[in-house]
Parts: C-alpha cells; structure tokens; sequence
C-alpha cells in the first residue's frame, strides 16, 4: 500500500493509482463495517477496539464526502454561479482532519484536471460505496434497536443507537413541511443520505437524516441565495428538490453503465 | 557474528528454561497474560486467562554458579480471580489477570496486586516451615480431645515441617471501576497505587478498599462523542506526585496530582507530529500506545505502539529522543492486519535494570531487543526448538523483499497467531522472561 498523500493527486497518468484507493477505501469501509456490526452483537465489546475502528470509519466518511462534495461540484458547472462560494464545500475544521481538504484553489485544480472517464469511474465507485452505507444504516436501525451500541456506556443504555431524538425530530419535521408530491420518494432518500457533510459534530452513530433545505444550501449549483431560510417558499422548495432529483437521475445512469472498478 | 545487547559487554544470550505444557493444543486458560519480577529479581510472577498466579522462585547459587545462574521453580500457585457474573448489567466479567505488580519488601513476607478487568486484589504470600504441636484441646489431626482425658497441661512446642508457601488474599479493591482496568502502578510512597481503566485513574491506599480517589476522568456527557481512551497508566518511579497516562491516539500525559484533586488538566503532553507521508486509514490504530513505562531512572519513559518503540525525554515533550522499529515490514500489511484483528495486539516493552536496553515482543514468537548505546538490535525467538539447556540463541531475520537469504523468514510465512505480548527484564541481571502463549521462556546471558 502506497502512502496515502502520494495516490490523491487526480492526475491523468495517476488514474491506476486512483482505483487502488478507491479499493482501499472499500476494503476499509467493508472491513470496519463488518467489525462494528460483529461487536454490536457483543453484549460488551471492547471500548478502545470501537473507538478505534469508530474513528476509522468516520475518516473513511470524510474521504467519501469530500468525493461526493468535489463530485457535485464537477458535475453541474453550467449551473454554477459566477463566482461559486467554494469555501462552503470545505468541510469545516475537524480535530480529525480528512485526508483531502478541499479549499478553492484544489477543487478549481481538480476541476481541470478530471478527464469525463476518470470522473464516471470514480462517481460509480462513489455510489457504491454510498449504496453500502445506506444499506448497513438501514439495517443498523432494524434490529440493532435492541443491542447496546458499543460506545454507549454501560449504565446508559439508549433504546435505539442510531437515532437520537434530534434526527427524528428533523425527520418529522421534513415531511410536514414538504407537500410536492415528488417529496415523499425524495423525503425518503435524503434520509439515507449521510448528513454529516452538515453537520460536523454529529458522528457516525447520530444518525443520518438532513432536511432538504440544508440539502439546497450547501449545493451551490441549486441555491438561489446561500442563505436560504428554513420559511422559504414552497415553490423554490419543489424547484430545488426538482434539480437534486435530477442529479440522483444522473447518478444512478452512470451506476448501471459504469459497472464499479 | 553474533550481537550482545543489553549489557554493553559481549555477551549472548542462551535458553535457560521452559515452563508449560508442550501440548499443540493449547488451553485458553492457560494462556499467560502478565509477567513480572519482582524488586529483587528473586521472585517472578505470572497471572494467566483462567485467573490463576503462578509464582517461581530462583533457586540459590550454590553448585553452579560457574555454569549459569540459578533456576527458577515453582514458589507458589494460587487462583487470584474467579469469573463473576453481574446481575445487574447482565454481563460477565472475566477472570483473566490483567497486571501483577510487586510491592516493595517490607518483611519476610512478599506482597503483591493482581488485577483483572474490574477488580485488584492484594496478595500476600508468606512461608510457613514450623507449626506447633502438643496441643491441649485438640489432637494432632485437629480433632478436639474428650475432656474428661484432658489430665494435664502442656505448652505446645514449635516442630519443624516441610515448607509451605501460603497465598492469601488480604485487601480486596473492588467496585470502582466501570470499565475494563488496563493498568495498575503501585506509588513510590508505598502506600498509594493507581487504577486506570479505559476513562478513567483512581488512586488507592493500600489499607482502604472501600474507597478510592478518582484522579482521572475523560468519559465525556455523551458517550457517543467518545473518541479517545486511556491505554496504559503508570506512577513516577520516584517522584510520588507524578504519574502518567497514555491514550489511543498516540498521547502521553504527565500529571501532577500536587496541582489539583482531578488531573485532567495535564502538566506536559507527549505527542511526536505525525508524518504527512505516511498518513493511511491506519494511522491512528497503529499510533494507539499499549505500553508506557518510566525508566528506572525517572528521566525517561518508553511508549510502545503498534509498529515501534519510543523513548522520551521528560522534559521534551514535541517528539521523543528515541524510536525503534520493532517491525516496520508490517507497515505494508496493515489492512489485513486490520483484517484479522492483529492490528489490536498490545504489546508490551521493558527497560533492563541500568536502562540500557529495551525490550519488546513481536509475531512469530520473536522479540526484539535495542541497545540505546550502541544502537544495536537484535531479533530473537522463543521456541522449543531452541530449548537445549544454555543453548545459545541465534538471531533472527524477517525478509523484508526480493531474494531471501537461508536463514531468514519471509514476512508471509509469519506466524501471527504465535505473538509475544508480555516480557519483563531482571531489575540487576540479565535474564529475561518472555511470555509465549502459554509457555514462559527464561533466557540469561552467559559472559564470554
């Protein structure tokens, strides 16, 4: 395994080394996915072994993000605006900083240098390993309902690990606000989306709902004011929620015609 | 050409003695989790996973004292832990034996702390080679005499038996821990010891059990917030108000217990910047210290991570004065490490008793040892291959790459299952005892 540092560079000649991180990434991702599932089932694992493979698999998170960030940004460039706010995809400072992160010279960098290929091959790997989160989430919140998550003390035993009462308040709280009819499909893949591209502090284990107006705020390519109010119209809702579907449209052609390297 | 490390002398380093089953199959319990000199070096100790301690004692130098030094045999043997069950979390404890530490010699009697996950116990271990006989009430087989034969009166008399070692349990420290204890360290003052589990240090007097003194306390509000342990905790070998604790994020900190009742707030913090070349989804896992040791002087202390050995200077606390890979071609393996869980093992380090030389254990039943002064190291291995009385241990080469000469091993064909976790170094002399799975190996130098 080469050094991490080394293989992030996207340039042209560089596209095998991209693969070999991207099935690292993977590996990673199946691995700790695997471990964290096995230890949930312990009645007390180990808390210094969660912690760590815990840690490993928000670090894996933040590279998705800041793939999935750098990816929107790529993909909608007709719809940008003259001066796109770059610094908002940047995800803000973390004690665990991700490997790659992004500042407005590296995406503009970036920009250039992807060739469509690299960019399809890389997105398809991308909505993979998104699929393999969204399907351990939703199996996490199936039965693991019963099993004391590993990094939940033992005199606090919680009834649900990876909900808290927050997230589900925001998810009731999306679908009374939102009546387009496309909103209900919509509602229910925004909750699959993992939100921690929002909302740093909240980890893994918090859960993984966000509300489509956050959605619209940090696309830069859909927002028509960065600011955009929580009590926005509900027109400029159905329009923006029109334009993420599309994006989704988009991603999901290039899963079935670029098969996962 | 063989390297002598530890003593600065050319010396090497020779099979003295072999103790546990030679059986392939190997019993969980009997798997040795701690081992530890005792001050003297007199005394050495082993606590294994079924809770039992078994205590050798070297035998005196008296034939062959040219030859080699004398043996240890079996001093004493005693169950220091049973598995418990708690009711009220639904959870078993185990009676694996996390840490013995000796206390110093204060009689004729020995003392020592044994801990496993929730509670440490104080042993004391005392001969017995007289018992009194003649008594008036009772016969010499403890039945009590008929009174009405009862005629006369007689003063019992001390006889001379064959020597009886007894362990018995003299304070029991329990319920102050919520999570799993990882270390103890008895304080230079000889009365205080800390506890350290995975949140949180307590401070002990030896005479009180049913309080201890909570020192350390990192569990945040939100148990889901939590991204870093505590690892390993030890006292200042001579400065009593002084200890230090290491984290799974590769920190060490010192604390003053002078400065306030809750150390939280450090008074030095160790953390060497991490090297941006070598950054992978590992590199916190590997950088988690298991071991932190003072050097008997009280000038250093010696972490040991995943892939190397660092000793630090107490007054630097940017970067350590000191790293020794114990093995770095491990550093490729790192995902199937990660994989088999390998990527988790504690290993433990030991100073010898000038602080000269380290020592640390490695896969393959191999452990390695560093000689600060000449820089020199060495890898050797513990196996019955080896175990001809004062055979001379070879070195041992792992194959890093490309053609592998005779003697060595590739990295492939390592045994991780065969792993050396805990070692411990002689205070005065060298020999070492090297825990391998469920045999202790004794090794000592043989002079030129």
């Amino acid at each position: 395994m080469v050094a991490q540092g080394q293989k992030r560079k996207l340039h042209k000649e560089d596209e095998r080394g991209g693969s070999a991180w991207e099935s690292q990434l993977q590996s990673v991702l199946d691995i700790s996915m695997d471990k964290f599932h096995r230890d949930q089932a312990l009645m007390e694992p180990c808390l210094l072994r969660s912690v760590l493979i815990n840690n490993t698999l928000r670090q894996v998170q933040s590279e998705v993000r800041t793939q999935v960030e750098s990816l929107s940004a790529v993909k909608s460039p007709t719809k940008l605006k003259p001066e796109p706010d770059f610094t908002q995809l940047s995800p803000p400072a973390e004690h665990n900083a991700p490997l790659l992160s992004p500042n407005a010279e590296n995406i503009e960098d970036t920009f250039m240098a992807w060739t469509s290929e690299e960019d399809f091959s890389l997105s398809s790997a991308i909505s993979g390993i998104l699929k393999d989160l969204d399907a351990v989430i939703d199996a996490g919140q199936g039965p693991c309902a019963s099993q004391r998550a590993p990094l939940s003390s033992v005199e606090n035993l919680t009834p649900c690990p990876l909900r808290t009462e927050r997230t589900s308040d925001m998810a009731s709280s999306v679908k009374t606000e939102l009546m387009c009819p496309q909103d209900v499909a919509l509602d229910k893949l925004l909750l699959d989306i993992d939100t921690a591209v929002f909302e740093p502090e909240v980890n893994l284990l918090q859960g993984f709902s966000v509300t489509t107006e956050d959605l619209v705020k940090y696309l830069p390519s859909l927002s028509k004011s960065p600011s955009a109010s929580s009590s926005s119209s509900l027109v400029s809702h159905c329009q923006a929620t029109w334009e993420i579907q599309e994006i989704e449209h988009v991603m999901d052609i290039l899963m079935r015609t670029y098969p996962q390297s | 050409m063989m390297a002598g490390v530890g003593g600065g002398n050319d010396f090497q380093w020779c099979f003295s003695q072999v103790k546990g089953a030679i059986d392939e199959d190997v019993a969980e319990a009997d798997i040795i989790s701690t081992v530890e000199f005792n001050c003297s070096g007199e005394l050495l100790a082993t606590g294994d996973k079924g809770g039992r301690v078994v205590i050798f004692q070297r035998e005196q130098e008296s034939k062959n004292r040219l030859l080699s030094r004398g043996e240890y045999n079996v001093y004493s043997t005693f169950q220091s832990h049973e598995p418990e069950f708690d009711y009220l979390k639904s959870l078993e404890i185990e009676e694996k034996i996390n840490k013995i530490r000796w206390l110093p010699q204060q009689n004729a009697a020995h003392f020592l702390l044994s801990a496993n996950d929730k509670t440490i116990k104080l042993w004391k271990i005392s001969e017995r080679d007289k018992r009194a006989e003649g008594y008036n009430l009772k016969d010499e087989d403890g039945r009590l005499r008929d009174q009405f034969r009862i005629t006369t009166l007689r003063v019992p008399v001390l006889m001379p038996m064959d020597l009886m070692v007894e362990a018995s349990p003299r304070r029991i420290f329990a319920n102050a821990h919520t999570y799993h204890i990882n270390s103890i360290s008895v304080n230079s003052d000889y009365e205080t010891y800390l506890s350290a589990d995975d949140l949180r240090i307590n401070l002990w007097h030896l005479e009180i059990t049913d309080r201890s003194f909570n020192i350390v306390d990192i569990k945040p509000a939100n148990m889901e917030e939590l991204t870093e342990v505590i690892t390993a905790a030890e006292c200042h070998p001579h400065q009593c108000n002084v200890f230090v604790y290491s984290s799974s994020k590769g920190t060490i900190r010192l604390c003053d217990m002078r400065a306030a009742a809750l150390c939280d707030r450090h008074s030095k913090f160790f953390e060497e910047p991490e090297d941006p070349s070598s950054r992978s989804f590992f590199s916190e896992i590997i950088s988690s210290i298991s071991d932190v040791k003072f050097s008997h002087s009280g000038r250093y202390m010696m972490t040991r991570d995943y892939l190397s050995v660092k000793v630090w200077d107490l007054n630097m606390e940017n970067r350590p004065v000191e790293t020794y890979q114990v093995h770095e071609y491990l550093r490729s393996k790192l995902c199937s490490l990660y994989e088999n869980d390998c990527i988790f093992d504690k290993f433990e380090c030991c100073w010898n008793g000038s602080d000269s030389a380290i020592m640390t254990g490695s896969y393959n039943n191999f452990f390695r040892m560093f000689d600060r002064n000449t820089r020199r190291d060495i890898t050797l291995e513990a196996s019955r291959e080896n175990s001809k009385p004062r055979a001379m241990l070879k070195p041992r080469k792992v194959c890093t790459g490309g053609k592998r000469k005779k003697d060595e091993i590739s990295v492939d064909s390592l045994d991780f299952n065969k792993k050396i976790l805990h070692t411990a170094w002689h205070p005065k002399e060298n020999v070492i005892a090297v825990a391998a799975t469920n045999n202790l190996y004794i090794f000592q130098d043989k002079i030129n």
